[in-house]
């Protein structure tokens, strides 16, 4: 039982397990954005034929990032960096936690940059000179030990340095905790809510039902600015917080400016123009010649009075081509083909027949709505922390180099012999080059 | 000064550097080399110089803000990026065929951008949603990721055309290479995400939503990912390693083009 949970736990912590979960994932995420997600059944069906959808249905390629194998994909990934961590730990710290008396003091023979030199100089003079050297290249004390064999000079610098990449791993570990908390216990959803109105009805993306807060959020107005070339500018919603009917907050919201209120995010998403604007429209009946003013909602089948025909308008334009403000408008007209037309102040100003009728546009109330994106993300804090995890261990990574140097001097019949080895967590290159240099210089300065 | 002229006589400097490189691989001789790299260098110095003059333009017009917004901007910087990487490698790597890919690189983009006439020139004032002091640090992190990467993609066709046309195996330097510039490309392009996934928890809300943009930069980190873990634990080297390296840098240009022109998301600026 032992050796097969040893043998799990080797295969979870092992780098090709790291290395299949990195391509599976990699895969997925392609399929992903291969086939369209979350589109409506009758969507789907019309894409892909019946036998292609039940087998993606069944696999769950509509919902693919949610699906529940996608899910445990994301999990092995976490006990997968949580066991290397583990034991990455775990070595760092056998190797190079510090504790003097555990310094391995023996030239290590597998890194092949040894160096070996011969003087004629006696152990001890040799010590104090390579005392010196060591301190100017590491800058600190090198630690010493004399044994049977010799003089053992050991320095380093910059250990912490293995940390770096832990760092790094384990935020992936708090990001994608966050991730889970917020897929479990958080929520996406939106509110529109049209100037002057106020509501406390989240509809959650995804899902059918929606999600009440026990405060009402009002919009006190809503104003959009333009540039030249027609792109929205700049949009803002004035909101304010209403607790038991008292307004206790009132806040502009921007996009990139959210407001935040009791762990919920507002975040200004979108705007449109609510079907609470309505134009007044004069309609004469030429027939008849009967005159009345319309009260008409955009896309709205209104009867006109005295026959069996029926009027909608869409969306009012502030200037039509040099007419001034106007709306289109169409009449429905029985036996007839629907009748488009522009209806400014003016009466129709462009388009086809209007057949008995004449109109004209008295006024208009645009109303607008805004779209506000709520979100509850209670993983919020742990996303934060793995973040700047990441950017800790980056910098610890990218700023110190775990620099080692042994040293070992062995008395020759004549004279001594000095082995050196050096190690680098990187740029060693340049560690050995400078070694390679400072070694000169004692050597022009010193030996005969 | 107009930053637009300025920027197309800089994609000719380039192509100068990049002949001069490619010539140098012939001649051998150091003079060759050397013409290149002042070409590069006064690439660069004018390249700099044009971007300056756009971002002061933009105050001008009253609409002021970086040049990282629009597809011919990006053009700009990513190509600008390319030879500041390289710039920044060049003392360590004394290489003329790492010096062709990068000036070559760097004069497609900007010849893409100043003479195919489908990429707007125009400075566009900023929409709301890119009003963000996010976009700074995100933009340059992404794109500097991006311009390590293209330096890789130049060192591991290197290392393929060796290893299979069999001129030689000795390609540990340009592994090297390779190796380098995807580990720095892999820091910048984590901070590109994280940047990113900040700035659209202010303003979509959440950090992460499966967005193709966001789905294909995850996965040119995986695959890089699985690069550097290959390479440091699992100790692969050779072919298999630039092949890696290739996908990658194919990942890198769908994440940048491929996904706007193809799949449709909320990251519709590039």
């Amino acid at each position: 039982m032992k050796k097969k949970l040893l043998i799990i736990y080797r295969c979870f912590g092992s780098v090709q397990f790291t290395i299949f979960l990195f391509i599976t994932l990699a895969l997925a995420s392609i399929l992903g954005t291969i086939v369209p997600q979350d589109l409506s059944p009758d969507k789907y069906t019309s894409l892909y034929n019946p036998d292609i959808y039940s087998l993606l249905q069944y696999f769950h390629i509509f919902d693919l990032y949610h699906s529940w194998w996608f899910t445990i994909l994301l999990i092995c990934l976490s006990v997968n960096i949580l066991i290397c961590t583990c034991i990455q730990i775990r070595r760092i710290s056998r190797l190079y936690m510090f504790k003097q008396e555990k310094i391995d003091y023996s030239i290590p023979v597998s890194s092949g940059n040894n160096k070996q030199f011969f003087s004629n100089k006696g152990v001890f003079e040799l010590e104090e000179k390579l005392r010196v050297f060591l301190k100017s290249l590491m800058g600190c004390d090198a630690y010493c030990i004399k044994k049977n064999d010799g003089i053992y000079l050991f320095a380093e610098r910059g250990r912490w340095s293995r940390f770096g990449m832990v760092f790094v791993h384990f935020s992936i570990l708090f990001i994608l905790c966050g991730g889970l908390i917020a897929a479990i216990w958080g929520f996406i959803g939106h509110m529109n809510l049209v100037e002057g109105q106020q509501s406390n009805r989240v509809i959650l993306n995804g899902e059918k039902d929606s999600l009440l807060l026990d405060f009402d959020v009002r919009c006190d107005d809503f104003t959009v600015d333009f540039y030249d070339n027609g792109l929205p500018k700049e949009y803002q919603s004035n909101l304010s917080i209403v607790e038991r009917g008292k307004p206790i907050l009132s806040v502009p919201v921007r996009v990139n400016h959210p407001l935040k209120y009791r762990g919920l995010k507002f975040c200004q998403a979108s705007y449109g123009i609510s079907r609470e604007s309505y134009a007044m429209i004069d309609v004469r009946n030429n027939r008849t010649g009967e005159e009345t003013t319309l009260k008409m909602g955009i896309m709205e089948k209104t009867p006109l009075p005295g026959s069996e025909s029926f009027l909608a308008i869409g969306t009012f334009n502030a200037d039509y081509q040099g007419h001034g403000p106007s709306v289109p408008g169409v009449l429905i007209e029985k036996g007839t083909p629907h009748r488009i037309f522009r209806i400014s102040h003016e009466g129709v100003v462009e388009g086809s027949e209007t057949g008995d009728f004449s109109f004209r546009l008295m006024d208009f109330k645009k109303q607008y709505y805004t779209g506000l994106r709520i979100t509850y993300n209670p993983g919020s804090p742990l996303i934060w922390i793995g973040f700047i995890l990441v950017f800790c261990g980056f910098i610890i990574n990218f700023f110190s180099v775990h620099k080692r140097i042994w040293v070992m001097i062995s008395p020759l019949n004549e004279g001594s012999e000095i082995k050196i080895a050096v190690s680098a967590s990187k740029q060693k290159e340049a560690f050995e080059e400078k070694l390679a240099i400072l070694l000169g210089r004692m050597d022009r300065g010193n030996e005969p | 000064m107009n930053d637009t002229y300025i920027l197309s006589v800089t994609t000719f400097v380039y192509f100068f550097a990049a002949f001069f490189y490619l010539s140098s691989l012939f001649f051998h001789k150091r003079f060759v080399e050397r013409v290149a790299l002042i070409f590069v260098c006064s690439g660069c110095a004018l390249h700099t110089v044009a971007i300056g003059i756009r971002w002061i333009i933009s105050y001008h017009l009253g609409i002021g803000h970086a040049p990282l917004s629009n597809f011919y901007e990006s053009l700009v910087f990513f190509s600008w990026a390319i030879i500041f990487v390289f710039l920044l490698m060049i003392r360590r790597y004394k290489q003329p065929t790492i010096g062709m890919f990068a000036s070559f690189f760097a004069f497609l983009l900007l010849a893409y951008a100043s003479l195919s006439g489908q990429v707007a020139h125009e400075i566009q004032p900023l929409i709301p949603a890119l009003q963000s002091n996010w976009l700074i640090s995100h933009v340059i992190s992404s794109f500097l990721a991006y311009a390590c990467f293209t330096i890789s993609f130049g060192a591991s066709v290197v290392t393929l055309t060796r290893l299979i046309g069999r001129i030689s195996t000795d390609t540990d330097f340009w592994e090297d290479v390779t190796y380098r510039m995807i580990s720095m490309g892999f820091v910048l392009l984590t901070l590109g995400i994280i940047t990113g996934a900040a700035w659209a928890d202010r303003a979509w809300g959440r950090y992460w939503g499966w967005d193709p943009k966001e789905t294909w930069s995850l996965i040119t980190w995986l695959i890089y990912g699985t690069f550097l873990h290959a390479r440091l634990i699992g100790k692969w080297r050779g072919l298999r390693m630039s092949l890696i390296s290739i996908l990658g840098f194919l990942a890198v240009m769908f994440t940048y083009l491929g996904v706007n022109y193809i799949l449709s998301g909320m990251h519709s600026y590039l």
